[in-house]
């Protein structure tokens, strides 16, 4: 059997999957939200000066940047509800598990973006009475915060990407609207390149949107 | 009436003793110039006064505090000793008056119109009133440094401790740092100066130290400190420098 690509197919699967994209839009956006609280309170903790909260940090950072994303979707919503005699919805669920996965890489980003600020820096808002806390929030924290930017961007990326993933608790993002589609067409080809040039045209939108932000903050200031 | 008073002073980093047991007295409304080779402990010596080192032993009392009691709010002996560093360390992401009043606004919670009026006042008196709106980035090294003793004035603090305050600046840069630190002393601000400007501490201090090897190995008047100084090492130091 020879295969023709149908053009017909592929146009027509778009607006269907518009669906799904307000799915990962929401999972995403919900999920990275969250994931910049917790990380950034995971990374302060892991520059903390006493060893427990470094602790909590260093073993949250490591279980989720070595465990795949897949496993601890799977675990956090089939597993984590089992033990707590709860249920959580597939959009939470989603929402969570991205939170979760997102927050141990954002608080590597804060954590260095934080160190990479200098000493001095401190030291000047300490001489001149300020709290550890007033020297984090008004001195270090903002201009940390404007180095965070790219990599945060690149993680918006990354984590738009892994909501695909959570297909497999029966989210209805954007992948899962394709399979559903080719589910009743059987044109896989057609589909799932569509569901790719929508992924596509949602990363370099994030990317364009980054551009703008920095060029924006380069011609404020040069730091 | 002591403002600084420093008893059997130690400070290690590790193995490291860097100060050796330093005795330091200074009197409100003196000028005291600190000179000495590179890592002999001055700037360790200034920095442990108001605690952005903790000393290994020893005790240092700042106005009547004991810096290192743990009833003794380091927060606030902090405003009464200010800091001007060899790098500035001004807050690039806030604008010059921005960089003065926030000790004023956070620390002391003044309001924000009578902070910008003290904060514009320093400015005047350092030269920098027009530099207000301006961020640090776009001034010069001596203005940042102008601005970073307007900082330090912010909280009407009973001594300044100068770490080289003039050691990162272009030549020609010097001499507008100095006119603010004379003015200064003229005024009776009781200050700590390390420095490498002889002619600053010959013409401003009431008296000169010389720190070598983690210990004061000379401590004295600008006259005799200069041309009949006792110690071997000094006699040595000045005859390179000079
Ligand atoms: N944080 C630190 N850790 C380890 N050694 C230090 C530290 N700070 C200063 N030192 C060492 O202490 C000595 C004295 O330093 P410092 O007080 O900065 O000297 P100075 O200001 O006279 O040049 C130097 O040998 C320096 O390397
Ligand atoms: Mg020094």
């Amino acid at each position: 059997m020879e295969f023709h690509f149908d053009w017909s197919v592929f146009f027509e699967s778009i607006p269907m999957l518009m669906r799904g994209v307000k799915f990962t839009i929401v999972i995403t956006l919900g999920g990275l939200s969250l994931g910049f609280f917790l990380g950034a309170l995971i990374g302060l903790m892991k520059l903390a000066r006493h060893a427990f909260p470094r602790t909590v940090a260093i073993t949250y950072i490591e279980a989720i940047r070595g465990t795949p994303m897949l496993v601890q979707a799977m675990f956090l919503y089939y597993g984590v509800p089992m033990a707590l005699g709860i249920r959580i919805p597939p959009l939470t669920a989603g929402i969570i598990i991205i939170a979760v996965n997102s927050g141990a890489y954002i608080a590597e980003i804060v954590r260095g973006a934080v160190q990479s600020i200098d000493p001095g820096q401190t030291e000047a808002g300490r001489s001149i009475g300020l709290t550890r806390s007033q020297t984090m929030l008004y001195i270090v924290w903002p201009q940390a915060f404007k180095r965070m930017i790219p990599p945060l961007g690149n993680q918006f990326i990354i984590s738009l990407k892994d909501t695909s993933l959570l297909m497999v608790i029966g989210v209805g993002e954007l992948l899962r609207t394709g399979q559903e589609i080719v589910a009743v067409n059987f044109k896989a080809f057609e589909v799932y390149l569509a569901v790719a040039v929508v992924y596509l045209a949602m990363t370099l939108s994030i990317a364009k949107g980054l551009r703008m932000v920095e060029n924006h903050l380069d011609m404020k200031t040069t730091r | 009436m002591e403002m600084i008073k420093i008893i059997n002073l130690h400070k290690s980093y590790g193995d490291l003793e860097v100060i050796k047991g330093i005795d330091l007295d200074i009197k409100s409304g003196e000028v005291v110039c600190i000179i000495g080779p590179s890592g002999s402990g001055k700037s360790t010596v200034l920095r442990c006064v108001n605690r952005l080192e903790t000393p290994t032993s020893g005790r240092i009392i700042v106005d009547g505090k004991d810096i290192m009691d743990p009833d003794t709010d380091i927060n606030h002996v902090r405003t009464e000793a200010g800091m001007v560093f060899q790098q500035f360390n001004l807050f690039p992401h806030m604008t010059v008056l921005d960089n003065v009043t926030l000790g004023p606004v956070k620390v002391r919670k003044m309001p924000r119109s009578d902070a910008d009026k003290l904060g514009l006042a320093l400015l005047e008196k350092v030269g920098l009133a027009d530099k207000a709106r301006n961020y640090p980035e776009q001034l010069s090294g001596g203005q940042k440094q102008r601005v970073a003793i307007a900082r330090a004035l912010s909280l009407k603090p009973k001594v300044i401790l100068f770490d080289e305050p003039t050691s990162a600046l272009d030549p020609e840069l010097v001499g507008e740092v100095l006119e603010v630190m004379r003015q200064l002393a003229s005024e009776g601000m009781t200050m700590v100066v390390v420095t490498h400007e002889m002619g600053f501490a010959r013409d401003v201090a009431d008296r000169v130290i010389f720190i070598d090897d983690g210990v004061v190995q000379e401590d004295s008047n600008p006259g005799d400190f200069f041309s009949n100084p006792k110690n071997p090492r000094l006699r040595d130091f000045l005859g390179k420098v000079a």
